[in-house]
């Protein structure tokens, strides 16, 4: 057993300060490793200890594996916990961290390849008969490869990066004529996302459902799963909204697909947390991917579970975590997470950059906000849009999606444009309501920008009524419009 | 901040902020921007609607594929060049058909938003 005092993390954004509140909690320092643009962040306030590792650009910063460790080694730090997207999937970063004397808080390098490498995961299933969806994972990444093997397979096909997740690198091809295009660009994608252009083909499922179960190694090796998450509602392959459990299982569907996702993830002996993704469709489940790290969406499946992953995490790569069977229990209730991504849902969701302005969570019961921006802080066109999670907790679906409704309408980001319209939107919508909805729920009822609703007379009023108030509070008058406080850190809105 | 106004004999609780020259308002559940300068509603900076003879950039980003060159014809729908931000690539399109007439940017260039890319030369109508 080996007790942190100290660990570094090697990511931004909301799951930084969700590991760092995590590492509070166990009275362990954090180290947080970050570029240049990030130093207006909560995680770069909240942190015991800040360390710059490289500027903007990711492949410079949160994606250099000896930045990262220099700095964990320069921090004091001794473990690195990688978050999820960036390193937090590269089995060499893992194999270098334990290299250094660092302990990588996730699954072992060797554990990273035979599972994170999507074809290498899919030999495993094969061998351990899981069903799987029909496509090439083979080492020919040539392009008139690819097309040919795509048009084998028949359209439409997906094409997907190797070393990845989050939907980066990932295409929907519909017909030969774009096959080119997009299996080049999901190329491109891929080598900025993850370091590695390499990219594999699969049959696209076109009433399928997204269904994940999470799974837990402790210390001793041994492989629990803490039920199901469903994210179906995607767009361009990245989830917006997941909940916990999914309401498309049957006991019976419930029962096998846990075993299959727990005898996988033993067979690639694993340690921590991971999830492992299956698309159902008529009632059959097909194993997608393995992520060996921790999700976006694990808050869900902590509030119906009563679990802290990240805690378990750190436990397990101390040594010191076995799973108690007395405290196991049945999910309770239902919980919600939606994605707020800094976009304009009025414009496509185009992304939106620039200073923040307020910001403001309603509190309440069953309530839980991860986010990584505060008033003050700007929001840069260098990472990911996603800058909060919203979860919710209530005694059952219909109640969850109720007060989803209630917290994101009183939910206020000025500044940046954000998804909650759309949220809103997909929430009322009958079919995920009833919760029937499919991977394909987005490109169906949600391909056009919304419409952006004209301005009442009241709001007009309100907005005329709220200007008069705020220039006379600021001491500015009427005519020289544009001066506050503000106007210097102005970007664009 | 949070403002208590009285419009028309009625209290109304809403959140509003000066940020630059746009008013930014939280009212029953909406947030809305509005023209500070103008009173109106903020102007949109980027060509959302309509057909347009330039393409912008919808967002803040990196140039990283362009598709044509000047005197290229291109048809209405037909991607032109691909820019990145956040990580996501974003194909821009020709609104039009006609021919690639200037080019004003390059691959890797770092363009901010609203910036003209590329201009087109709208195909003759037939008559």
């Amino acid at each position: 057993m080996t007790k942190f005092n100290r660990i570094a993390i090697a990511n931004r954004g909301e799951v930084a300060v969700r590991i760092i509140k995590a590492c509070e909690e166990l009275g362990i320092e954090s180290v947080l490793l970050h570029s240049e643009a990030d130093i207006e962040s909560r995680a770069y306030r909240m942190a015991t200890k800040t360390i710059c590792i490289g500027p903007a650009a990711t492949a410079e910063s949160y994606l250099n594996i000896k930045a990262n460790i220099n700095g964990a080694l320069a921090g004091g730090a001794q473990a690195i916990h990688p978050g999820f997207g960036f390193l937090s999937e590269n089995a060499d970063f893992a194999e270098e961290v334990a290299q250094a004397g660092l302990i990588f808080i996730g699954p072992s390098s060797e554990t990273i390849r035979s599972l994170g490498d999507k074809v290498h995961c899919k030999d495993l299933a094969k061998k351990a008969g899981i069903p799987l969806v029909p496509g090439y994972q083979g080492e020919d990444q040539k392009i008139s490869k690819l097309i040919q093997k795509a048009e084998k397979i028949g359209y439409p096909v997906i094409v997907k990066a190797a070393a990845g997740g989050g939907g980066r690198g990932m295409k929907l091809i519909l017909n030969s004529q774009d096959a080119g295009e997009l299996i080049e660009s999901a190329q491109r994608e891929a080598l900025s996302a993850f370091g590695s252009s390499k990219v594999f083909l699969e049959k696209y499922l076109d009433r399928a459902k997204h269904i994940e179960f999470q799974v837990f190694g402790d210390s001793t090796g041994q492989v629990i799963h803490f039920f199901d998450r469903e994210c179906s509602v995607q767009r361009r392959h990245q989830k917006i909204i997941e909940e916990a459990t999914s309401p498309s299982l049957t006991d019976e569907l419930r029962r096998s697909m846990g075993e299959a996702a727990c005898a996988i993830a033993t067979m690639g002996r694993y340690k921590g947390a991971g999830t492992v993704e299956f698309l159902l469709q008529d009632n059959e489940f097909y194993l997608l991917e393995v992520n060996t790290r921790l999700q976006v969406e694990h808050p869900v499946t902590e509030e119906v579970m009563g679990i802290d992953l990240v805690k378990m995490q750190i436990l397990t790569a101390q040594g010191e975590y076995v799973h108690d069977p007395k405290h196991i229990r049945l999910p309770r209730g239902h919980s919600i997470e939606c994605r707020i991504y800094a976009e304009n849902p009025f414009l496509g969701g185009v992304p939106s950059t620039g200073l923040l302005g307020q910001i403001h969570w309603p509190e309440g019961p069953g309530r839980r906000y991860e986010y990584g921006f505060d008033q003050g802080d700007t929001i840069t066109p260098f990472y990911d849009p996603m800058i909060a999670k919203v979860i919710v907790w209530d005694e059952n679906r219909p109640r969850a999606i109720q007060k989803m409704l209630r917290v994101l309408k009183n939910s206020t980001v000025f500044g940046v444009h954000t998804n909650i319209p759309y949220l809103i939107e997909i929430l009322s919508h009958k079919e995920f309501v009833m919760g029937t909805m499919t991977t394909r729920f987005i490109e169906t009822y949600f391909s056009e920008s919304l419409k952006e609703p004209e301005l009442t007379d009241l709001e007009k009023k309100i907005a005329q009524s709220a200007l008069m108030q705020l220039r006379q509070q600021n001491g500015v008058s009427e005519s020289s419009g544009t001066a506050s406080p503000w106007s210097t850190f102005w970007r664009g809105v | 901040m949070d403002l208590k106004l009285k419009i028309d004999g009625s209290d109304h609780l809403v959140q509003a902020q000066l940020i630059g020259t746009t008013l930014w308002v939280h009212s029953k559940g909406r947030t809305f921007t509005v023209d500070a300068t103008s009173g109106r509603r903020a102007r949109r900076k980027t060509g959302g609607a309509g057909t347009s003879d330039v393409i912008l950039a919808p967002m803040p980003g990196k140039v990283i594929k362009i598709f044509s060159k000047i005197g290229d014809p291109v048809k209405a729908g037909q991607a032109v060049l691909v820019m990145e931000a956040m990580k996501m690539e974003y194909t821009l399109k020709s609104d039009l058909d006609g021919i690639i007439d200037v080019i004003s940017c390059a691959v890797g260039d770092q363009v901010t938003l609203g910036k003209h890319l590329v201009k087109l030369m709208p195909a003759a109508k037939e008559s």
